[in-house]
């Protein structure tokens, strides 16, 4: 009996903090020792082994027993938790986005080739995972007071987003701005190389392999467009932490908008803007596709110009009312 | 799903938890040791797991509300609790608390 009892409470032992190791491993041996005598009293003999056992798995596994006497700090408390979900639900969204975009792009550039998309998609989980194990491990920090969290104490009602009062045009949710940011960021690490797409330059079609080649022009402008991207992304974060700066995002928005007109107007006389060659394609073929990309391009920045002006004029206007 | 008896269970274990920790201070007017504490808990009614009363005692009494000492009694060495002084003052504002509630909640039930 007393060989179990030593092996029961050298188990609790080891795993308490060494400071007071032996002083709670003597109280629970005269617990154990009390609840024994109390029950033999009972039975009017002496606890068999098989009744020691029982009466010990009572008072609990030693991981359980060991760990009523550790701190009572919880690793993600119950204040905490509703803002570490929240934060891992964007994390979530935010990698879900960066895991799609690309298995998109492959599955609209890569015929055929699932290996590309399952690949793209596959990245999602560790970085899933990675991004979760980060909140834990901010949200333990700010739970153990490592953290500050004055910022949260200090929120003001008046930057909780509006709530339109009807079907608004032009209005942007929290979630809205979300996407936007994790596409703009997506670009971003496209546009300086730190983000390779399954496909680089070459898109497969049904007719062959074409490669694109991209005008010079837009080596020149390399740090206008980082710049409008960079402006977009911030944009795109005040309204997801920050809906109620309405003017400072319209401040940011009506900048983009300028750096983007600016950008349409040295795009526009760079035409051609992509330049494809396929060995595989007939010279008729080719020609045609080249015009169906030219084309398309000149209808993008008639579009982002129209998209620029209109941004400009509401942004002025929210600028002046401040909401 | 939880069944009605879980919720209940759930919902009695939160309601007690507050009130065994006034429950041990009253009992702890006199020195006790655990065992003897938690028998004399029992003997009016208020039952606790020794699981959770050791840990407590070590609690209440890192928060300056008891004081223990190694004594021998029956040829055992045993720790034995008391109210600090400045137990016995959270003890009589907890017991004011308990009573207002007491009274606020017993007219709704």
């Amino acid at each position: 009996m007393s060989d179990l009892i030593d092996r029961y409470l050298g188990a609790v032992a080891a795993l308490l903090p060494k400071a007071s190791r032996q002083d709670i491993v003597a109280e629970l041996r005269d617990l154990i020792v009390n609840r024994v005598e109390e029950r033999e009293a009972a039975l009017g003999r002496p606890l068999d082994k098989r009744e020691t056992e029982a009466l010990l798995r009572e008072i609990g596994h030693p991981i359980a027993v060991a760990g009523r006497y550790g701190p009572r700090t919880a690793l993600i408390g119950p204040e905490i938790y509703p803002f570490w979900l929240f934060g891992v639900k964007v994390l979530l969204a935010v990698a879900a986005l960066a895991a799609v975009i690309p298995a998109g792009v492959a599955m609209l550039t890569a015929h055929g080739d699932a290996r590309l998309v399952m690949r793209t998609v596959t990245d999602f989980i560790p970085t899933a995972l990675t991004l979760i194990g980060a909140a834990t491990l901010i949200g333990a920090a700010i739970e153990r007071g490592w953290i500050g969290t004055e910022g949260f104490q200090n929120w003001k009602v008046s930057e909780l987003p509006r709530v339109p009062k009807s079907k608004e045009w032009f209005f942007k949710s929290r979630f809205d701005g979300l996407f936007e940011t994790a596409v703009t960021l997506l670009f971003i690490g496209w546009w300086t190389g730190a983000v390779e797409f399954p496909t680089g330059n070459v898109i497969t079609t049904r007719g062959g392999e074409v490669a694109l080649t991209f005008s010079p022009i837009f080596q020149a402008l390399y740090w206008p467009i980082l710049v409008m991207a960079v402006v977009q992304v911030v944009s795109g974060l005040i309204l997801v932490m920050k809906p109620g700066w309405v003017r400072a995002r319209a401040g940011a928005e009506i900048i983009g908008a300028l750096i983007g007109l600016a950008i349409a107007a040295a795009l526009w006389p760079a035409m051609p803007l992509v330049t494809l060659v396929a060995p595989e394609a007939t010279v008729a073929g080719l020609a045609n596709l080249q015009k169906t990309v030219d084309l398309t391009f000149q209808v993008a920045l008639w579009v982002a110009v129209a998209t620029n002006l209109l941004k400009l004029i509401v942004d002025t206007w929210r600028l002046i009312r401040g909401r | 799903m939880p069944t009605d008896t879980d919720i209940f269970e759930s919902l009695r274990q939160e309601l007690r938890r507050g009130t065994l920790i006034l429950a041990v201070l009253a009992q702890l007017r006199e020195e006790r040791y655990g065992y003897s504490l938690r028998q004399a808990l029992s003997s009016v009614g208020v039952e606790i797991d020794e699981g959770a009363l050791y840990p407590m005692l070590r609690r209440l009494e890192a928060q300056g509300l008891l004081a223990s000492e190694w004594r021998e009694e029956d040829k055992r060495k045993k720790r034995f609790y008391q109210l600090s002084n400045e137990g016995r003052g959270v003890l009589a504002r907890l017991a004011d608390e308990w009573r207002a509630i007491n009274a606020a909640l017993e007219p709704l039930l």
